[in-house]
């Protein structure tokens, strides 16, 4: 088996197969850096021109491609704080925050380094894993395969913040978006109001933009005027070389944790990627820093997604089945190039493993290397008034939502969770609870079902599962125990110098008395739209969704008590900085309607026209110019990726 | 483009002209067709339309330009409703469907906005699958599968979809099988089987021939019986042709009821469900009004797609080997099994609803 290592590296070396890596590898960086277009959108388009090449450098333009996603979409994440794709919204939360401290050079040197140790990381575990990697996969039947969603939740749980009860209601409005569509063995179609766009769900992709990257272009544009006072200093590399040392260890644990996530067929990269920040989280002592900007998380985050995307490639190639997504593209081009995966492939075909295994590790290290050199060039872009860079960002954000499906669906669930991420950011709800739930939802419900269906509760006993079990709940009783020592401990000395402990005064920005109220009602009726739906279910459709409707209609309600109460006390505190952003959100919310009636074209000029010269003040000439260059770039992306834009009411009308 | 190719062009320009519309022969010449297929890339459905690309291309008089578009979501529903909504009768836009489109079909589940039984098919394969079972189960043959010595239990996705005709052979040959329905995909299902959570499943031909060979040369899974091919009077009563030394359904019922006919509602539904999904699981549909010479030219290229050597040996390990079949021979079961009379529907309906709690 191992000599076939260099001489799969010289196959590989040829110029036509180095060609079409290094042409993957260009198109996964630049897809990476676009919000909304990830490995999937990636591979798919690149899927045609595969059939130019021979098997290998077929194959190498895929894996250029995935190999490098979730290394450039730190860029974009740290940059501009909309996740690149999914599984890097934690990077953008945390990457983004010490962006506009000034580290953006150490959020984003640490990102690549760590992006590239997972991939690394990957590339030896699916060289050494597939002898052995085989029997662990068929180790894990559903009960395990449950538990460690179970896992990913607990670890999440460490996410919810300071205010538990906002926080515990977002991660319960996540499990409650995750629910969406059918119910397992499809016996139940819930909360898709007939709509066949529902039917599946909704895509992973649209919640984290919608709810993170929407918000952003709407305060970009709010900030538009002038150049923008906030240009981002990169601050200096040396720095994220030294916290990327620092954290070494913290960065292959995550990429331990996402190897392992790619194992499991059906837990994708953005599950591990939570749990590697969770991981972080819980690892550390000081959990303040979290969400405000902690490059730990940002580094776990890292670690773990790009491991997670090449191990996928594990449970494919043995098994033929897909980890991810994007595998499942790459499972399609081996099976029309003649290879069939599974033991006997890696039997027969071990030259063709390890040319998989040198594409992505050289396309890991290399994609690293360029995303280094090019980000001094992008973080110029930053210095550019901010309206400007969110013209292009949002029809981008909206061409890459529509592209999965097609459907006019896809813009309007984008915009409307727009809003809802719009909302909680004002009213300062944390957003990363909504996404774990929604991401895990799925897994737990799904394995749930059927580990009850096929060993009863007898599951409960079996020795993976009581492993796993015991990750969750050793930890948990040391923390305990640790903290019952801590608060002797303090009880006593402050005993002992005769003072009374203050309570910390709370520092708090204020958030907008109306919008925090908005956000709280909006839970509620939700939870009680719900619950009123769910009644209807058959009693197994039913159990995931009380999960969380249960807690929700609790917390909803008192947060709604809670918030009205304030307001009585203290009267309305009013943000004039979020409430100047409204016409902005509205604006976007008008443009979602204007595609539905007119059509994309018409709406996104008028759109263009309103941002440039209206929001950035660009002179008439060059806003137009700059306006044709970006319509004509979205039709260009429509072409290569065969989509038609989007037709209004008004089209279809001529058409008929 | 050099100047002889241009002049090529030119030539086979001034032909067409010459030629006019009406011959059959150069209907798709210098045209575009897209194949919508209602699924992500890289699935089974995916796979089988972009393998064909190739040999249409070649085969087809005029050597049309194919192009596979990918418009998934809903179980292939939205993709088939956008096809009935936008497709033009103009044999340049074509459905690739496999029996998650036709099932909610036949069923009439709610969001379905497209008559596949009203549309033309273009050409189609079969897309067999092979029961088999776990060895530890003590079962060596089709005959033997009453006298487990273990409770079976069967894994699969949805009822109403691609499960259908297993849940329905089930009913035929009156089996008392744990259905544990709800697994993400038809692959978690085969790992679940190897791991021993589940010791009943159907694979469709590909998959098997690639995957469950193994498991049975090396013992860990023993072949029982194929849901059969449409014989020549319309019934789902021949063999598999890609598994000749396997019974098919109709044979294995014949064998543990004594040689008896089956017969009943039960065998109606599975006849009419097994057709579309198995005999012709793969199939191309035009839309409604696409004009005959269109239809002509993919009758005139199969013979030649089949005859192609090329194609028979990829075809042997990308779709099982199958031939293709001509619209001739598609359309009248076609058209008969997604148009069950009233009683099949209500029988199915009232099966999946009844049994497996699906919500219509």
């Amino acid at each position: 088996m191992l000599e076939h290592i260099v001489p799969a590296l010289s196959a590989l070396l040829e110029p036509v197969r180095l060609l079409a890596l290094f042409a993957g590898m260009f198109a996964g960086l630049v897809f990476g850096m676009l919000p909304g277009l990830g490995g999937v959108a990636a591979v798919s388009i690149l899927l045609p021109f595969i059939y130019l090449f021979d098997s290998y450098a077929g194959l190498a333009l895929l894996l250029g491609a995935t190999s490098v996603i979730y290394t450039s979409d730190t860029i974009t994440s740290v940059l501009v704080g909309a996740p690149g794709s999914p599984a890097s919204a934690p990077t953008a939360i945390e990457g983004h925050a010490l962006a506009r401290q000034g580290k953006a050079a150490t959020a984003l040197g640490v990102g690549f380094l760590a992006s590239m140790v997972g991939g690394l990381f990957g590339a030896v575990i699916l060289s050494l894993a597939i002898p052995v990697a085989g029997p662990l996969v068929l180790a894990l039947g559903t009960p395990e395969l449950l538990m460690f969603a179970v896992v990913g939740l607990v670890f999440a749980a460490g996410m919810v913040g300071k205010d538990i009860a906002v926080g515990l209601a977002a991660a319960a409005f996540g499990i409650l978006l995750g629910t969406i569509g059918a119910a397992p063995a499809a016996v139940d179609f819930r909360f898709t109001f007939g709509q066949p766009y529902l039917a599946d769900g909704i895509s992973l992709t649209i919640v984290a933009l919608g709810l993170f990257a929407v918000a952003e272009v709407v305060g970009m544009l709010a900030s538009g005027g002038g150049i923008s006072n906030e240009r981002l200093p990169l601050g200096s590399w040396r720095e994220g070389a030294r916290a990327f040392v620092a954290h070494r260890w913290l960065i292959v644990r995550s990429a331990l944790i996402g190897v392992f996530g790619g194992f499991v067929p059906a837990v994708g990269a953005s599950a591990s990627t939570w749990i590697a920040y969770g991981h972080a989280m819980r690892s550390t002592k000081d959990k303040s820093r979290f969400g405000k900007g902690d490059i730990r998380g940002l580094a776990a985050a890292e670690g773990a997604n790009n491991a997670t995307v090449i191990s996928d490639l594990v449970p494919t190639l043995l098994f033929s089945v897909p980890g991810g997504p994007a595998a499942a593209v790459f499972l399609g081009a081996l099976f029309s190039f003649g290879f069939y995966p599974g033991p006997r492939l890696v039997r027969e075909n071990p030259e063709l493993m390890y040319v998989i295994v040198w594409s992505v590790a050289i396309a890991s290290v290399v994609g690293a290397v360029i995303c280094f050199a090019i980000t001094p060039l992008i973080a110029r872009l930053t210095r550019i008034r901010f309206a400007i860079i969110a013209a292009p960002l949002l029809l981008i954000m909206v061409a890459g939502a529509y592209q999965a499906t097609q459907s006019f669906g896809d813009i309007a669930m984008l915009l409307t969770l727009g809003v809802v991420g719009w909302l909680m950011k004002q009213a300062d709800w944390p957003r990363a609870p909504v996404l774990v739930g929604f991401v895990l939802a799925k897994p737990m419900e799904q394995y749930f079902w059927l580990t009850v269906q096929i060993h009863g509760w007898s599951w409960l006993l079996r020795p993976g599962v009581l492993v796993i079990g015991a990750l969750i709940v050793i930890p948990l009783l040391l923390r305990l125990a640790g903290h019952l020592r801590a608060r002797r401990s303090r009880a006593a000395a402050a005993a002992a110098a005769g003072i009374r402990m203050v309570a910390p005064l709370r520092k708090e920005r204020r958030t907008d008395t109306r919008i925090g109220l908005a956000v709280a009602w909006l839970i509620l009726v939700v939870f009680v739209y719900a619950a009123f739906e769910t009644a209807g279910f058959a009693p197994d459709s039913r159990l995931l969704p009380m999960l969380a409707i249960a807690p929700g209609l609790i917390l909803g309600a008192f947060v709604v008590v809670r918030e009205t109460r304030r307001a009585l006390g203290e009267g309305v505190v009013s943000d004039s900085a979020a409430v100047a952003e409204i016409p902005y959100l509205l604006t976007i919310l008008a443009y979602g309607v204007g595609i539905w009636l007119v059509g994309f074209d018409i709406a996104t000029i008028a759109l263009l026209i309103w941002m440039l010269i209206g929001c950035a003040r660009m002179r008439l000439a060059t806003g137009i110019a700059y306006a044709a260059l970006i319509l004509a770039t979205i039709h260009g992306m429509f072409v290569l990726m065969r989509v038609s834009a989007p037709a209004g009411l008004l089209d279809l009308a001529i058409l008929s | 483009m050099s100047v002889i190719d241009k002049r090529l062009l030119f030539a086979a320009a001034a032909c067409i002209v010459v030629a006019g519309p009406a011959n059959a022969q150069e209907f798709y010449a210098g045209k575009r067709i897209q194949v919508i297929v209602p699924f992500s890339p890289g699935g089974a459905t995916d796979v089988a339309a972009r393998f064909l690309e190739k040999y249409l291309e070649r085969h087809v008089a005029g050597n049309p330009d194919i192009e596979v578009v990918n418009r998934a979501g809903g179980g292939s529903v939205l993709g088939a409703n956008w096809f009935a909504e936008n497709a033009e009768p103009n044999g340049q836009t074509i459905l690739f469907t496999t029996s998650s489109t036709s099932n909610p079909f036949v069923l009439g589940q709610e969001g379905v906005e497209y008559d596949l039984a009203a549309m033309r098919p273009g050409y189609s394969l079969p897309f067999g699958a092979v029961a088999y079972i776990a060895p530890s189960a003590g079962v060596t043959s089709a005959s033997e599968v009453k006298d487990a010595d273990v409770p079976l239990l069967y894994g699969g996705i949805a009822a109403a979809a691609s499960d259908l005709p297993a849940l329905l052979s089930f009913e035929v040959l009156e089996l008392d099988i744990k259905t544990v329905l709800g697994f993400p995909g038809r692959g978690p299902i085969r790992l679940a089987f190897e791991r021993g959570e589940t010791n009943f499943d159907y694979q469709f031909t590909p998959v098997y021939a690639t995957q469950v060979v193994d498991m049975v040369a090396a013992g860990r899974a023993t072949p029982l019986w194929t849901g059969g091919s449409v014989a020549a009077d319309g019934r789902l009563t021949d063999r598999d042709p890609a598994f000749p030394e396997l019974p098919s359904v109709y044979e294995v019922y014949k064998d543990l009821n004594d040689g008896a006919e089956p017969s009943g509602l039960a065998w109606d539904a599975f006849q009419a469900v097994g057709t579309a999904t198995y005999n012709y699981g793969l199939t191309a549909f035009l839309p409604e009004g696409t004009p005959d010479e269109a239809i002509a030219a993919f009758e005139a290229a199969i013979p030649a797609i089949n005859a192609d050597p090329e194609f028979q040996s990829e075809s042997a390990q990308v779709v099982g080997g199958y031939q293709l079949i001509p619209p001739s021979e598609v359309e009248g079961p076609l058209l008969a099994a997604l148009r069950p009379s009233p009683e099949i529907r209500a029988y199915l309906r009232d099966l999946l609803g009844a049994k497996y709690g699906v919500n219509f």
